[in-house]
């Protein structure tokens, strides 16, 4: 029931006008700013170049370059995260003995700092007096170059970014396997189905809508990985681990192009967009056909 | 829920699931006891290679706690009270005014005109680009005049009856959580710019605590809204519609029945928020530079001042470290009573 009071206007408004404020202010600023050639250092007067920032954007390598690093990250990471954090759901929903000791240590990497995980991910990478050279050292593997070499960095920010998030998987998919109903299960039972046919004709499709949620979210997030990368190789060796956000931040913060960078943080924002869209609409079918 | 899973298997399959999941747990925690062990060790039992147990490998000393309380390498003491005050007011209100239009979504009716979300768009570029260009007033003059003028005609103009779809409250919801889409990099480079030129005209914005807490609030709001409302759904209507068969008012229900019956809810918001806060970088490293520093940009700092002194690295990571795991103590407590089954509906 919906009830209709004009006190229905003090609840909304303060969170409504913060909103605005804080995000439709930058848009409409960043968003004009974007057709200007506009530096603050050195100080020219703006003008007004329409997409000039755009195309010069397009034909540079080090935007597809940071495009392409970014979706490799959150791709594969997310991937990972999925897998490992849906297996250990389905473990602990069927209560694996000690679960309950299991739950805070599963539950904390998601709360620390990115920036202080990364911070600790630098010393246990370090190539010779690190924990993970020595025992690495054991199979023969000593002093392997894991933050100076660009693939072996970008396999390290991978490797991090699925320490910190399975978690958050964990937790989501955890919840959604106890919504799920018993008697199907019950049924199943009874006709002799092996947990791998129950686990792909009812426990995987049952869980599609809660997965398609949570990978959504998680993939959003990846895509505006900075703080990681900042610590762990500020965007090297090269620009080999260079993301999105880091560049733009390197364009504007460092050199203050403004305009350059607009152009860059809305390129980013249809990026993201695009890739969200194309998401939905590649799992609509899948979801409508389940209800 | 337990029919479910395992049952199937057999017992040694069992105990391959029990060790894989052991195993992760190792992994999840093998980084923080490593960064605990660190934080005290010496500078001789750092660089004589990797060492694990205290007492037994290396002996542990509390040196590197005193040098960051005595401010020798930055100072932690201040940054750590500005990022208590900013993350605990910018979450309390948050929650405050963000469960408030959860509230309001739930159990109030809300009908906005596309058109007139368009026309506040328009108007508040069109204002915006005619302010600033053509009559000569500054770019942050011309977003704050434009801003209130845009408001104003598009709330009238949601009385007319234009054409186009009518938006209701889930829509509004949409709004809200589609905020958090944005990559942030988009607000944070234009919040700097925008608070830098709103300093100039003599209210400084950038560096100070209104700044940061605000910008904090607005990052907040759509996790807040998003959460609150699934609580809120989950409450009985019934015991509001008593109440207001006895006239109590509206912002009486929602005090003194609706937020004492979801002070679970509540709380469990606050503290997510306030981890999302605590931990946030890209925002801080724009919006601060000396006095309202917060954690994560102090730590961040470390690694590129110091090189290899690890000692120093892990206990700052430590600082910034412990107040979240404590609340993932506190949180996983909450979660255990199924808390956070209805967040993700």
């Amino acid at each position: 029931m919906m009830r209709n009071d004009p006190i229905k206007h003090v609840f909304i408004w303060p969170a409504v006008l913060v909103v605005l404020a804080i995000s439709i202010f930058p848009l409409i600023y960043s968003f004009t700013t974007s057709f200007l050639s506009y530096r603050l250092i050195p100080p020219i007067p703006p003008r007004v170049v329409w997409l000039g920032n755009y195309v010069s954007l397009l034909q540079e390598p080090r935007f597809w370059n940071a495009i392409f690093t970014t979706t490799l990250i959150a791709f594969i990471a997310v991937g990972v995260q999925y897998a490992i954090g849906f297996g250990v759901a389905l473990a602990l929903n069927a209560r694996v003995p000690g679960e309950r000791l299991f739950r805070v240590a599963l539950l904390l990497p998601m709360l620390l700092a990115p920036v202080a995980v990364a911070l600790v991910a630098r010393m246990i990478f370090n190539p010779t007096m690190g924990p993970l050279n020595q025992f690495l050292s054991m199979f023969g593997l000593a002093n392997l170059p894991f933050l100076t070499n660009g693939r072996w960095a970008l396999a390290c920010i991978i490797a991090v970014e699925i320490w910190q998030w399975t978690p958050f998987i964990i937790l989501m998919m955890l919840a959604g396997l106890q919504t799920l109903p018993e008697d199907v299960y019950e049924a199943a039972e009874l006709e002799n189905a092996s947990a791998w046919q129950q686990f792909w004709g009812i426990t995987f499709p049952m869980m599609l809508p809660i997965s398609a949620a949570v990978v959504f979210i998680r993939l959003i997030e990846s895509y505006k990985i900075m703080d990681t990368v900042f610590v762990m190789t500020g965007g090297g060796p090269g620009v080999d681990t260079e993301t999105l956000t880091l560049f733009a931040y390197q364009e504007g913060f460092k050199k203050f192009n403004l305009g350059y960078t607009s152009a860059l943080s809305f390129l980013f924002l249809i990026a993201i967009t695009i890739i969200g869209v194309t998401y939905l609409a590649l799992l609509r079918p899948h979801l409508e056909k389940r209800r | 829920m337990s029919g479910q899973g395992l049952t199937g298997l057999s017992s040694w399959s069992r105990r391959l699931v029990a060790i894989g999941v052991l195993a992760w747990c190792l992994i999840s925690v093998f980084p923080l006891y490593w960064v605990v062990v660190t934080a005290f060790k010496t500078p001789p039992g750092v660089v004589g290679g990797p060492t694990y147990i205290p007492f037994v490998d290396f002996t542990p000393t509390l040196q590197p706690f005193i040098d960051l309380y005595q401010g020798i390498r930055g100072e932690f003491f201040r940054t750590f009270l500005n990022s208590t005050i900013v993350g605990m007011s910018a979450a309390a209100i948050a929650t405050a005014i963000g469960a408030m239009a959860a509230y309001a979504l739930v159990r109030f009716e809300f009908r906005v005109r596309f058109g007139a979300g368009l026309i506040f768009f328009l108007l508040a570029l069109g204002g915006y680009l005619l302010f600033n260009n053509s009559l000569g007033f500054t770019r942050a003059q011309a977003l704050l005049l434009a801003f209130p003028i845009a408001l104003a005609a598009a709330i009238l103009a949601n009385r007319l009856p234009l054409p186009g779809p009518i938006l209701g409250n889930e829509d509004i919801l949409f709004w809200f959580v589609s905020q958090r889409m944005f990559p942030p990099i988009v607000t944070a480079f234009a919040l700097y710019l925008l608070y830098s030129e709103i300093g100039r005209l003599g209210f400084q914005l950038i560096d100070s605590y209104v700044g940061l807490t605000l910008c904090y609030v607005a990052f907040s709001l759509p996790i807040v809204v998003w959460l609150m409302r699934d609580f809120f759904e989950a409450i009985p209507i019934e015991v509001e519609e008593a109440a207001m068969v006895d006239n109590v008012p509206s912002w009486r229900i929602f005090l003194s029945i609706v937020v004492p019956m979801s002070m679970n809810g509540l709380l469990a918001t606050f503290m997510i928020t306030l981890a999302f806060v605590w931990n946030e970088f890209l925002f801080a490293l724009f919006l601060t530079n000396s006095r309202w520093q917060t954690l994560p940009i102090l730590v961040a700092g470390q690694n590129s001042q110091r090189g290899d002194e690890w000692w120093a690295i892990s206990a700052a990571a430590l600082v910034a470290i412990i107040p979240m795991m404590i609340m993932a103590a506190l949180l996983s407590r909450m979660m255990r009573s199924g808390l956070l089954l209805g967040a993700i509906k």
